[in-house]
């Protein structure tokens, strides 16, 4: 009886091994790639950002002050949302609401954590408009209310609800950092 | 400590800078109400991060970071003191050319042995703290440029912007002061076509910018003290960044709509085409429902392909496929998006999965064709099973046959 059966359920196990097989390689193996980008980032005045004392600042950097320059770290969310963060994402600027008072903040969220899904993300967000060659940032959670800088240096960056204001800049360039 | 230095925040993002348009400096510096040991019971806040890098012979001004935007000299019970870190003398006893004028230090001009740390000391009735302000002066040579220059960028054929930066204090103490632009050695006066005067001349304007614009430029302010003049030089590296660097991503596939049968296995290629530049930085990715893929299928039944990017013809192409495994009748009502995007542009192409039912699936069929081929196959080992256990039958009737006839003599 043994030696009927032996080469037969070899034959089975070996298909079975078979398909089992072809199942796997239907699935992609490999990490899916990273959708944050770091920019340089600089206001229509040409002022770069900086941080002191934890807030972050827009003013002239030179020479060997140059290093301290944040960079912009962005992960989209849609087509015209983003996440915005400095130091790889670690730190996000985000609108806080204090009463009636609006406030840009940042908060020490890793922005790979953030999810546009989340109702309480949604202070995380900004939506991205271009003009031309530059570029403007609402508050989704605050609308209305733009990132801005002043026109006079070492300023804090904040938000702002008349970006027409003359002493007030909320346009923005953009450049990959390399 | 952390409520003070939250006050202090609050207060620096709060005060209102004021626009004073002083005739001249006041001379007289501010003496303090009562002698102070500079370093007694302060708490040192740190340095400033920034540097003040100026050029000798030049005015400068050292601005206390404790209190950056608030008139100290108005308030009546706090002042502020300034120290050089190697000196125990306050600033304004022992140097004719320092003084303080409310949270600011003036140094005209400064010299290269002015180069070291300064310490602030904001001192009031309930506490005091201090920070140190790092300044270099340096040789007005061509070889202090890379250390005094501040970076400046403008795109290739757009109308160009620089900024005269950090003249604040002087423009409010000399309103009248003239400021002269020049590209290296080459004074840019109205006359010049290409350099175009901004109303407000701390900004110059290029017109058409182009790649020979690159390279160093001079602003110098000239600044009435006391009757005499002196210069105050700004010196900016101005880059010229191409716009063709980043092209404007289209998005070639998928289709409108996309033939499935239920069950089956589907991929589908969004494919990107990103110009003939050599580099880019578009990101591919699908959205359902507007969430993205992971979230929004977390088990993997419909997940996003490796971003694939490769060259064809000198034409430069990404590809990210959506994969779903199988397609179920829910994916019929989903709408599918692809989106590119980068630096320079965001775009995107909807697409819908469509039920076509007279499509032959491999997969449907792969399921029922194995378990006939199991059964056929079980089938076919039962008959040669049979045969042997028939010869086996045969052999035991034989033996029977001899126990019947023993008996029968019997």
């Amino acid at each position: 009886m043994e030696i009927c059966w032996g080469p037969y359920s070899h034959l089975i196990s070996l298909l079975l091994i078979l398909l089992f097989h072809s199942e796997a390689a239907c699935r992609p193996s490999g990490k899916r790639p990273c959708k944050m980008q770091a920019f340089r980032i600089w206001d229509t005045n040409q002022k770069t950002f900086y941080l002191r004392n934890n807030q972050l600042i827009a003013g002239y950097l030179q020479g060997p002050n140059i290093k301290l320059e944040e960079k912009i770290d962005m992960v989209p969310i849609d087509l015209h949302s983003v996440f915005l963060g400095i130091h790889g994402g670690k730190l996000c600027l985000s609108c806080a609401k204090s009463g009636d008072d609006i406030k840009l903040q940042l908060e020490e969220v890793n922005i790979t954590d953030l999810s546009k899904n989340k109702e309480e993300d949604k202070r995380f967000t900004f939506i991205r408009s271009e003009k031309g060659p530059t570029t403007s940032f609402e508050s989704a959670a605050c609308p209305g209310w733009f990132l801005c800088t002043t026109l006079e240096a070492d300023r804090p960056v904040s938000l702002t609800n008349t970006p027409e204001e003359p002493l007030i800049v909320t346009k923005f360039y953009f450049q990959e950092d390399q | 400590m952390f409520i003070l230095l939250v006050l202090v925040t609050g207060v620096s993002a709060f005060t209102t800078p004021t626009v004073v348009h002083t005739g001249k400096v006041s001379e007289s510096p501010i003496t303090s109400e009562k002698p102070t040991v500079h370093g007694d019971n302060c708490q040192f806040r740190g340095r400033e991060f920034k540097s003040e890098l100026r050029l000798e012979g030049e005015p400068v001004v050292l601005r206390c970071p404790l209190a950056p935007h608030s008139d100290i000299s108005s308030s009546s019970h706090s002042f502020l003191t300034w120290s050089k870190l190697d000196s125990s003398q306050l600033i304004p006893r022992d140097e004719p050319r320092m003084w303080v004028k409310g949270n600011i230090l003036w140094i005209l001009p400064a010299v290269q042995q002015d180069s070291g740390t300064y310490i602030c000391t904001f001192r009031n009735a309930s506490h005091c703290e201090q920070m140190s302000v790092e300044l270099k002066v340096f040789k007005n040579t061509e070889a202090s440029l890379p250390h005094v220059s501040y970076l400046q960028i403008s795109a290739l054929s757009t109308t160009g912007l620089l900024v005269c930066p950090d003249l604040k204090e002087f423009i409010s103490s000399n309103a009248d002061g003239k400021i002269q632009w020049y590209k290296g050695a080459i004074l840019l006066d109205k006359g010049n076509k290409e350099f175009l005067s901004a109303g407000d001349p701390t900004r110059l304007l290029i017109s058409n910018t182009s790649m020979d614009d690159a390279g160093y430029y001079r602003c110098v302010m000239t600044f009435t003290y006391n009757g005499q003049e002196y210069n105050i030089t700004r010196n900016i590296e101005l880059r010229v960044k191409g716009t063709t660097t980043e092209p404007i991503p289209v998005i070639i596939s998928p289709l409108e709509t996309i033939p499935a049968s239920l069950g089956s296995r589907l991929i589908v290629p969004c494919k990107v085409f990103l110009g003939t530049g050599t580099s880019s930085n578009t990101i591919v990715w699908w959205l359902a429902n507007s969430t993205f893929i992971s979230a929004a299928y977390p088990r993997g039944r419909v997940t996003e392909g490796l971003h694939h990017q490769y060259s064809e013809n000198d034409e430069n192409y990404v590809e990210v496929s959506l994969i779903f495994d199988p397609v179920t009748r829910e994916d019929l009502h989903t709408d599918f998006k692809c989106v590119a995007s980068n630096p320079r542009s965001s775009q995107s192409l909807h697409t819908t999965v469509k039920e076509v039912s007279s499509t032959f699936s491999w997969s449907i069929a792969l399921a029922p064709l194995s378990l006939i081929i199991l059964v056929v196959g079980a089938i076919w080992m039962r008959r040669r099973c049979k045969r042997r256990a028939g010869k086996t039958y045969g052999l035991t009737k034989l033996r029977t046959d001899n126990q019947d006839f023993p008996s029968s003599p019997n």
